[in-house]
């Protein structure tokens, strides 16, 4: 046991981490590159750039949405972000092992705020699993990996709170460890190949969707090529 | 097979693994990246990556002196490959160098602090300068695709002629001056390689490498893209390679039989082996090759004779560096696997900037294309919201960079975990100093002493008015009592007045803990209780903890003091005596007219005739000294036990 915990502390995460941070950089660089190239191919350059701000700032922090339906919901799903960005990053724990391995540090979550961070990033995450299972319009729009990615999310979630707070014996607490830090590791490995990638690509998303609709001149023929119906008419 | 694709593959592989050893020697340092230590500093990365790399860029200097200076026309398809080679060789060289040095955020000092005894300065000023002679060589060519800069390109062109002068003078100077490096090393390096003529052997052999470095540049970028190869260019190169290489191998022979070595080439020593391959590989087997008129126009022949002319020099530059000291210094090296890969992987990073390069600038006659730029094979779509952008440019750039991503997170998990956990540098404990009005210092038992006249010092002080500060990192010690103990002895521990220095500077070479918590905590010792010092409910940290003046009012900190807290750091041994010592010894000297030597190194650590140790005979006799070898700072693995 001792061993593999070692092991997924060490070399394997390593390697996911590495795979989430680097995989995140390129498809970051992979989308600006392709959203400049659109942009030096159309005639037209004008771009919203006021609208394409205020509609990605709406989105980052989505409270002007809140007049929508769903208030609970959305509600629920920003508070959630909020505990699954701060706890991993800031937790005691967490930068304790950064300072004992690379030797930085930076300012950390109390005790008691981690407590209630974490209680209640589980308790949003059952609830909007629920909601995505009750409102029947959450439902239709939700896809087999929506539910899986938040039962994934809980898994490190619940683990690391049985490991912090409840005293358990050695070997159950090994397990939870183990169990904790492979979800994690998992976690950042599917991150820059998943649709958490939004964690990063969210502030482009808007400029990318202006910038769709600005087809290059004489680009009919490759649309139909590419969406199969070659010859068709546009 | 798309031979340009899988090349870049690879190339992409190899460097993303190199990136994450890179990454990892520069937080944990070249500890657990490397098996250097202080016996053997120069090891793989400089052999091959710096004085290999030096050597193989010869192609440009080599090239533009035949074009230029001796006019051969018929080269003109070989100039601008092998000037890029050649820049990219050097810029491939000052990163390696900078992987390899421990302090690499110091380069910049040869610019400022000028040495001009060391050839080290002269290599490192030569770097520089033909590095951005290169630069203003090569940039008309990628120039030329930018109509707005056309004025800048027209001057570059217009004064090419000073460069090229300037460039091949600096190589000159410098691929020569890489063996004067060793010139200091009469007794490091064995006798086969060791001659006061290494200056001139690095330099003509050298130009043969250049030679062969172009042929092969040629033979393999024309492979790579599926291009018939330039045999009758490079069949001329190869039939003057073979002059270059007699004349290298007859100066090296009369070299060692004047000074009287040559039975030293088969006295069965695996030096002696090292030699003999080394000659066979770079100079004897290629020079006879290449002498038959009909083999030097056979592009196999091409290969396999610049090939081992390349491997040869490059292994000569190698022994010369680090393999053929071994034997001297009673050190076994092997190149640790990240060694190799960072070789590896600065290569690759070139061959890709080579290659990108080709595909995009006029370096050749006729530009090649990317074969994978054709539409409709591979529509990249945003990632987040899956729209379509259009064709890439490259649409191999997805792959590519998926390689180099994967590879760096396979790097990241195959360094060794032994090495990064590492207790860092080994302790080497203080043992006090001895003897009585003299006092002996040596602090590792090395038995290179320093003899301390402490009461001639005590004497001083009292007659004079000495007063000065130290300071280091964020601490200010000051010393301005006249008579008193304290000047020297600054801080005490309790119940103490005088101190010794090594009680609290108790490591050799490095920070040490002063703060002794466990007796502070025990029953035998202060028996504190944790509440004492500790605040009941927080955690139990030096953070929550009283400050020492709380319980020892008379404790004057020169303790590195930050945001209000105190480390309880001591400095090791040979910084604290160095910082004491020799500050004041340097503010004494610049009063003191007639001593102006006061701070010099040689005026405390004298060398005494062998088996004196310049100690009275008496005390000598007295005092059995455990003689030890030198300790260095050396990595400790968690594995191996704590030298005490």
């Amino acid at each position: 046991m001792e061993t593999l915990l070692n092991f997924a502390r060490g070399p394997l995460f390593r390697l996911c981490f590495a795979l989430m941070v680097l995989g995140l950089i390129r498809i970051l660089f992979l989308d600006v590159w392709a959203a400049l190239k659109a942009f030096r191919k159309t005639d037209d350059k004008r771009m919203p750039w006021k609208l394409i701000f205020s509609r990605t700032w709406e989105w980052i922090f989505p409270f002007k949405r809140l007049k929508n339906n769903f208030q609970l919901y959305s509600v629920i799903s920003i508070l959630f972000h909020i505990g699954l960005i701060i706890v991993p990053i800031f937790l005691f724990a967490h930068i304790q092992l950064w300072k004992e391995s690379v030797g930085i540090s930076w300012i950390s979550l109390s005790y008691s705020w981690a407590f209630w961070l974490t209680t209640g990033t589980i308790i949003f995450a059952v609830s909007m699993f629920i909601g995505r299972l009750v409102i029947k319009q959450t439902k239709l729009l939700s896809r087999k990996q929506d539910y899986l990615w938040l039962l994934l999310l809980l898994i490190p979630f619940v683990t690391g709170f049985v490991c912090a707070n409840l005293t358990v014996s050695p070997a159950t607490y090994h397990f939870f460890m183990l169990v904790h830090m492979l979800s994690g590791e998992l976690i950042f490995v599917l991150i820059p190949f998943s649709k958490i990638a939004h964690c990063v690509l969210a502030p482009l998303s808007q400029v990318i969707s202006v910038l769709a609709w600005k087809f290059p001149p004489m680009t009919d023929d490759d649309i139909c090529t590419t969406l199969n119906k070659k010859g068709a008419k546009v | 097979m798309n031979r340009v694709r899988n090349t870049k593959l690879i190339l992409w592989l190899i460097s993303g693994f190199a990136a994450a050893i890179a990454l990892n020697r520069f937080i944990f340092g070249l500890g657990v990246t490397t098996n250097l230590n202080d016996r053997t500093p120069w090891g793989l990365w400089i052999g091959f990556d710096v004085m290999g790399g030096v050597a193989l860029a010869a192609g440009g200097f080599v090239i533009t002196a035949i074009f230029y200076i001796m006019k051969r026309e018929e080269f003109h398809p070989l100039v601008k490959p092998a000037v890029l080679t050649a820049f990219l060789g050097y810029v491939a060289v000052v990163f390696s160098l900078l992987i390899d040095l421990g302090l690499p955020w110091n380069i910049w000092h040869m610019i400022i602090y000028w040495n001009p005894h060391s050839p080290l300065f002269e290599v490192g000023w030569c770097v520089m300068l033909y590095t951005t002679v290169l630069f203003l060589e090569f940039s008309p060519v990628p120039l030329e695709n930018f109509s707005r800069y056309a004025r800048i390109r027209n001057f570059l062109m217009k004064y090419r002629f000073v460069f090229v002068l300037l460039g091949i003078m600096l190589s000159t100077l410098h691929q020569s001056s890489l063996g004067s490096l060793f010139l200091i090393m009469p007794f490091k390096l064995y006798p086969l390689w060791y001659t006061s003529i290494l200056p001139i052997e690095f330099f003509i052999s050298a130009i043969a490498l250049g030679l062969m470095m172009i042929t092969f540049e040629s033979l393999l970028s024309h492979w790579i893209y599926r291009r018939k190869p330039e045999t009758d260019i490079i069949a001329k190169l190869c039939r003057a390679v073979v002059w270059v290489l007699l004349t290298y191998f007859l100066v090296k022979m009369i070299d060692i039989i004047v000074e009287d070595k040559f039975a030293m080439i088969f006295n069965g020593s695996w030096q002696s082996f090292l030699f003999i391959t080394e000659l066979l590989i770079s100079t004897i087997i290629p020079a006879i090759l290449f002498a038959v008129p009909k083999f030097s126009r056979n592009s196999k022949v091409q290969w396999t004779g610049s090939i081992m002319v390349i491997v040869g020099v490059v292994l000569n530059r190698i022994d010369i560096g680090g393999l053929a000291m071994l034997g001297a210094t009673g050190d076994s090296y092997t190149p640790m696997w990240t060694e190799i890969f960072i070789s590896l992987g600065i290569i690759s990073v070139a061959a890709l900037v080579f290659l990108f390069a080709i595909e995009h600038f006029n370096v050749w006659d006729i530009q090649p294309k990317e074969p994978d730029a054709l539409p409709h094979t591979l529509p990249s779509f945003d990632y987040s919201s899956k729209t379509w952008l259009g064709n890439p440019d490259v649409s191999s750039l997805t792959t590519h960079s998926l390689a180099f991503v994967v590879s760096f997170a396979v790097g990241m998990f195959l360094i060794p975990g032994s090495r990064l956990h590492s207790k860092g540098i080994e302790n080497v404990k203080v043992n006090p100093a001895s003897g009585f009005d003299t006092l002996f210092i040596n602090g590792n038992r090395d038995d290179r002493f320093v003899k301390f006249p402490h009461q001639a010092h005590i004497a001083w002080l009292k007659d004079h008015n000495v007063s000065l500060s130290i300071s280091y990192g964020n601490n200010e010690l000051s010393i301005n009592s006249i008579d008193s103990c304290q000047a020297c002895h600054h801080l005490s521990l309790p119940l103490e007045k005088q101190s010794n220095c090594w009680q609290c500077h108790s490591s050799m070479y490095t920070k040490t803990n002063f703060f002794n918590h466990d007796w502070h905590a025990a029953k035998s010792g202060a028996n504190l209780r944790c509440k004492d010092c500790h605040t009941p409910a927080e955690t139990r940290s030096l953070r929550s903890a009283k400050k020492c003046t709380t319980c020892h009012p008379s404790y004057k900190f020169a303790a590195e003091v930050k945001n209000g807290k105190e480390k309880f750091y001591a400095l090791s041994y040979t910084d604290a005596m160095h910082d004491l010592c020799v500050s004041c010894h340097a503010a004494e000297s610049k009063k003191l007219k007639d001593k102006p030597n006061l701070a010099r190194c040689t005026t405390c650590h004298k060398t005494y005739p062998e088996g004196s140790n310049g100690l009275p005979e008496s005390l000598a006799a007295g005092l059995k000294w455990k003689i030890n070898p030198p300790k260095f700072n050396n990595v400790i693995l968690p594995e191996e036990k704590l030298v005490k």
